[in-house]
């Protein structure tokens, strides 16, 4: 082992690194206390076992007797007239957008026998390049949601269409009349035919007026862009050629800016494998976010302190004479300096990678930052000439979003009853506006208020006219990814219920009557006029569009000229305000984002990527802050900011600025399905008037009372009650840093001695399927365990039980610290079953229901296990996962256990029931489907045909799966590559899961 | 030595009775199971479809109807129109095809009674077998000679199995085939 490695000390928690009680035994113990209950006998029923059973054989005799026809195996019902293109058991696939976030996505989506099962990414979209989010992965169970709104509601009383269409057309007729104001208060709107539908619509209705409303957004960064480039549309940055990256609070692996595509593109840097020219990334930032966890320095700043920061880094260069820079903004920025704002080695490394990089480099600031922050950023970064590494090319489209201001008037019309007619599109401001604008209030004096929506939410509780609208699997549309990237959306399910898609019904208002084609013949048409006539294609207007219809996207060549920096943006940078004041941090979850998804079990259970909390937000501190206030982890502060008091449990976050708190918004719905409802805290009703994210000068208390936030990251844990450093020392995670690589490429492996088998070696000698997974490239953004949530038929297990360490995820994103509470640093590891040849969960088990495969796989078979949980408990891994329920039963009475929810599940998955152990199968189904094609075609096998589900899913491309015993494959590779280690090496069972060490970045051979 | 009737009864009345049960319990067991297997069900259909006129005497070739066996997993049922391809204009006249066309032109399927069945927790495919050059008379039997169509083989596990371990036994019209996989995860999944 590297002499590096001595000094690093790997923790998990903060009870973990100062070893405490609690936490040894958590590692001790198998289960967590809680996991099998208790058992009192005197509740038991009086009767007597033999009775039991004389009764039990009794009823069985009569049943077997009674029934008449046993041999009965029920009826196939064949199609009468079957479609042409299905064929039942083989999967359909259908491109289309996905509409989950601003981006756009292209997706795919899998369909058996007419029933949407799996949304992937569209391999042939240029952005995302057949990559999605966790959030569109599974936004597939929000289509069978059986809490969505099934009929018009007209109060609280169901209405026909008919009548609500005559009611709302009226109420539009006499706003007109009577010269009074229709609003149309909407989500961010991306599709240029919703754009032109709205236009249509203020033609028709001329007292129209339109507001786009989100409250996370990138508002301040476009305006920015405005000054300086005097654009909107901002080019995409080529991550992928950038040397030295400098993220001011920017999530841009996490959840801001257009992640799915930063994650690939700066994945494409850090090919250690390949080549050692990798990216330096440097990230400043006072929370812990998805992109901190990937930093290779990490400067704790906080959020209201970047300004300051930039000005001060703009100083020191143009005094280090890298930089020439405008004497008024010399002045401005000359008193500052960079001192305070971390250890002189790491702002040296940072200063003298900017300057010696120069046009090779780049600084990105968060959305959240303010407009003043994204100025400097974009003036330094012209400066050093980095502007060459803006993609002109790619242009985000851009997307109005209404200003505080304009929001403030809609209110100011609203009371002063000029708005006659206020209809909500697919947007919910009583949850997503503060409290102080007193939006709900003002409703009542609106005649009409008419909400479209899926689900039941706080807006449509203040709506008179309620109006269900179609999930985007039953919708037609379009959307602008980016400038010159269009994409079209197509229904591939009726519509389930009595909805109907947004945009038909503001086309039925116009035309005044409705027809289910009119929307798409309208799309048809703006395709025509915007895409067709543009690009002049040879063929005709029908086979091109079917043609996009069929891809799913079509790109043109836009206007690639670049813009020229605006100087006179210059004048609009501001002093700081130099104030350290408390600081709340507010950014979207990761997850639910702004509360859309809260009622998505699947997401509201996917493990935060820093805290693995699930089921809640809570106020993150770091730990010299949660001293200084007196508590811990669960207890309670109250957070107060504007007379507005909001009571928060502690999640107590090693690296974090110890005067902000970080928070996540899109918890605490109140009004929405069964799952979501009350879950974690709203903290809306702390923002200001002013709409920003960050919300200077809180002040917070302890308050009496615990609460329980419950994470996945204790749970599962490697015994090491008696090293402390076992994780360094069995070597779970192993890294080291490029310098050292460079050095000395065999560094992992020159402590390894030849491990001896005590049992005879099997051979594998066709087919042997292995992964490979590597940590360079992991985010731990989640999406791999939400496509396999999706595609292995995962249930959702709730709060209770991922508290007792029942989560059913056959996947897990393990996450390790080393370092100091105050500087940690992270180390992210994909957690599965590793198919081990000499696997102990096999030898173990009492009827055999684990075994292993020629093709080495390690078998588990649902309808043999009787539930021993031996097979959990010798796993080295613990990536076994026991039902100890039926949870499609158990989770909020039933709450997905329905014919809808069922048509979710992909068929060839089995759904596990009640007492038996389950894991990670290495998609078997999709390897046994490669098979069928393969003697179908006549062909060999090929492992490079097979690709996982969370394969598919990883945006970064960490995983690679396929035949270890082809010399070819890359996996084959990248089991010999020099960086490849297995977890537990040790052991001997033999993992077929390799992993690619990390390497960090940093200027020297130590990690730390 | 005097014979009591505890000697009677452990000597001659209990083996007796232990006797009757057993040989009871053993024919029970090899007559019923052929029945417990589902060997020789043959169910009443909505429609009275005769296997042996189309497949057998008019010679149609099993795919025709049952499409979709080379491709993927289920050998489909066929679907009404399949069978109106021909009786738009054959037979029209015939009770059983009036009760077909019943059911074409009103769009309700027709609800055939399933002879063949495999257990949820198995996973079949067709397309692998077939495509192979295994012919459907192997384990669905002579169904070309049948006019009501019954099971001929059992339906279990084992007979998936011994096919599967000696398939030149089985299958010999199949040249040059290798042993079929007998891991669990084969069927089970």
């Amino acid at each position: 082992m590297s002499s590096s490695f001595e000094k690093n000390k790997y923790w998990k928690s903060i009870s973990d690194y100062n070893n405490s009680p609690e936490s040894i035994k958590a590692k001790h113990d198998e289960f967590l206390e809680g996991v099998v209950d208790n058992f009192d006998s005197s509740k038991l029923s009086g009767m007597s076992r033999r009775k039991f059973l004389a009764v039990l054989s009794s009823s069985a005799a009569l049943a077997t007797t009674a029934c008449s026809d046993y041999r009965d195996k029920g009826e196939i019902i064949p199609y009468n007239k079957r479609p042409e293109e299905i064929l039942p058991g083989e999967a359909n696939y259908y491109a289309s957008t996905c509409t989950a976030c601003s981006l756009a996505c292209g997706i795919l989506i899998k369909t058996r026998e007419g029933r949407p099962i799996k949304i992937d990414g569209n391999p042939d979209h240029p952005v995302n390049k057949g990559k999605i989010c966790a959030k569109g992965q599974s936004n597939i169970l929000s289509l069978y949601d059986p809490e969505r709104l099934k009929e018009p509601k007209f109060g609280n009383q169901t209405i026909s269409w008919e009548e609500a269409d005559f009611k709302v057309i009226e109420a539009l007729n006499n706003a007109v009349k009577y010269n009074k104001q229709i609003v149309i208060f909407t989500d961010k709107i991306f599709s240029p035919t919703l754009k032109k539908l709205l236009n249509d619509f203020s033609v028709k209705y001329p007292t129209t007026k339109v507001y786009s409303y989100s409250l996370v957004n990138d508002k301040n960064k476009r305006d920015a862009w405005f000054e300086s480039y005097g654009s909107y549309e901002i080019p995409s940055v080529k991550w992928n050629e950038a040397e030295i990256i400098l993220s001011l609070d920017f999530d841009f692996l996490g959840n801001e800016g257009n992640f799915v595509e930063n994650m690939r593109l700066f994945s494409e840097k850090r090919e250690v494998v390949k080549k050692l020219d990798v990216n330096r990334l440097y990230v400043a930032e006072g929370r812990f976010s998805a992109t901190g966890m990937m930093a290779d320095y990490r400067l704790r700043i906080s959020p209201n302190q970047q300004l300051e920061f930039i000005y001060a880094i703009i100083n020191e260069l143009s005094d280090a004479k890298v930089i020439s820079v405008d004497t008024a903004v010399k002045n401005l920025v000359s008193k500052y300096s960079v001192e305070k704002f971390g250890s002189k080695e790491k702002i040296n490394n940072l200063l003298k990678d900017l300057s010696q990089h120069k046009g090779k480099s780049i600084i990105q600031a968060g959305e959240s930052l303010s407009k003043d922050v994204h100025i400097a950023v974009n003036y330094l970064n012209e400066l050093l000439g980095n502007n060459n590494l803006y993609d002109w090319e790619n242009l985000d489209s851009y997307y109005q979003i209404a200003s505080a201001k304009e929001i403030e008037e809609l209110i100011d019309d609203m009371n002063s009853e000029k708005v006659d007619v206020l209809i909500h599109l697919n947007s919910n401001p009583v949850f997503n506006l503060p409290q102080s604008f007193k939006y709900k209030e003002a409703l009542k004096k609106v005649k009409n208020v008419i909400t479209l929506t899926e689900a039941e939410n706080e807006t449509s509780y203040s709506s008179n006219i309620t109006l269900p609208i179609n999930h985007i699997l039953e919708s037609w549309g379009d959307a602008f990814n980016k400038t010159n990237v269009y994409s079209t959306l197509q229904p591939v399910i009726n519509p389930i219920f009595n909805t109907r898609q947004k945009e038909s019904i503001l086309l039925s208002w116009i035309n005044q009557k409705y027809d289910v084609n009119d929307f798409r013949l309208y799309l048809i048409n703006n395709f025509n006029e915007l895409i067709y006539n543009k690009l002049k294609p040879l063929t005709d207007q029908k086979t091109f569009w079917q043609t996009t219809l069929h891809d799913g996207v079509v790109k043109f060549e836009g206007d690639s000229t670049p813009k020229k920096f605006n100087t006179s943006s210059l004048s609009k940078l501001n002093n700081t305000n130099n104030k350290e004041s408390f600081t709340l941090h507010l950014t979207e979850s990761y997850y639910i984002g702004d509360g859309k998804f809260a009622n998505n079990g699947w997401l509201q259970e996917t493990p935060h990527p820093v805290t693995k909390v699930t089921w809640d937000n809570y106020a993150a501190i770091s730990p010299k802050l949660a001293k200084k206030l007196n508590v811990e982890i669960n207890d309670l502060v109250e957070i107060t900011h504007n007379n507005q008091k909001v009571i928060l449990p502690v999640m107590v976050q090693p690296g974090m600025s110890d005067n902000i708190i970080h928070t996540e918004l899109g918890y605490g719905r109140s009004i929405i399905g069964e799952v979501g409802k009350d879950v974690g805290v709203n903290v809306i009703p702390l923002i200001s008037k002013d709409l920003s994210l960050i919300v200077e000068n809180v002040s917070v208390k302890k308050v009496d009372g615990k609460y329980q936030l419950v994470s996945t990251q204790e749970h599962h844990s490697l015994d090491d009650t008696f090293v402390k450093d076992l994780h360094r020392v069995r070597k779970i995670i192993q890294e080291g840093t490029v310098e050292e690589y460079k050095k000395n490429p065999k560094f992992l492996h020159e402590e390894k001695h030849e491990l001896v088998s005590i049992t005879r070696e099997h051979e594998y000698k066709g087919n042997k399927w292995a992964m490979a997974i590597d940590l360079n490239k992991c985010t731990s953004c989640s999406a791999c365990i939400t496509s396999c949530n999706v595609e292995n038929n995962i249930p959702v297990v709730g709060k209770d039980q991922v508290a007792v360490g029942r989560e059913m995820q056959w996947m897990r994103i393990d996450r390790y610290y080393s370092g100091t509470p105050e500087e940690p640093i992270v180390s992210n590891q994909p957690m599965l079953c590793q198919h081990c040849d000499n696997a102990p969960c096999e030898n173990v088990c009492p009827v055999n229901a684990t075994n292993h495969s020629e093709d080495g796989l390690n078998q588990m078979v649902y309808n043999r296990c009787v539930g021993t949980r031996y097979c959990s408990n010798n796993c080295p891994y613990k990536v076994r996962r026991y039902n100890f329920f039926n949870f499609r039963d158990h989770f909020e009475d039933s709450y997905y256990e329905n014919n809808l929810t069922a048509m979710v599940h992909n068929p060839e998955v089995t759904v596990r029931s009640r007492g038996v152990m389950e894991k990670c199968t290495f998609c078997v189904q999709r390897i046994m489907e490669a098979r069928s094609n393969a003697i179908r075609d006549g062909k060999p096998l090929n492992g490079n045909d097979i690709k996982t589900a969370c394969q598919v899913a990883c945006p970064t491309n960490a995983i690679s799966f396929g035949d270890a015993n082809d010399i070819n494959s890359e996996v084959a590779k990248l089991r010999k590559h020099d960086l490849s280690y297995h977890v537990l090496e040790e052991l001997n069972v033999k993992p077929n899961v390799t992993y690619i060490a990390k390497l960090r970045n940093t200027h020297s051979e130590g990690v730390i | 030595m005097k014979r009591t009737v505890l000697d009677y009864a452990l000597k001659i009345r209990l083996p007796l009775t232990l006797f009757v049960i057993a040989v009871s319990f053993i024919l029970t067991f090899y007559i019923s199971r052929a029945e417990r297997d589902g060997v020789g069900y043959s169910p009443e259909q909505p429609i009275n479809y005769s296997h042996k006129l189309h497949a057998g005497q008019m010679n149609i070739d099993c795919k025709y109807c049952h499409v979709g066996t080379e491709k993927g997993r289920h050998a489909l049922v066929p679907s009404a129109n399949i069978c109106m391809n021909c009786h738009t204009l054959a037979r029209k006249d015939r009770p059983e095809i009036i009760k077909l066309k019943k059911y074409y032109d009103e769009g309700t399927p027709i609800p055939w009674k399933r002879i063949h069945k495999i257990p949820d927790y198995a996973y079949f495919n067709h397309s692998v077998h077939v495509n192979k050059g295994i012919q459907c008379e192997t384990c669905h039997g002579d169904v070309k000679q049948m006019e009501v169509v019954s099971q001929v083989k059992a339906w279990t596990m084992t007979a998936c199995l011994d096919c599967h371990r000696q398939p030149e036994k089985f299958v010999p019209y199949v040249k040059e085939i290798k042993k079929g996989p007998e891991n669990c995860w084969a069927c089970h999944r």
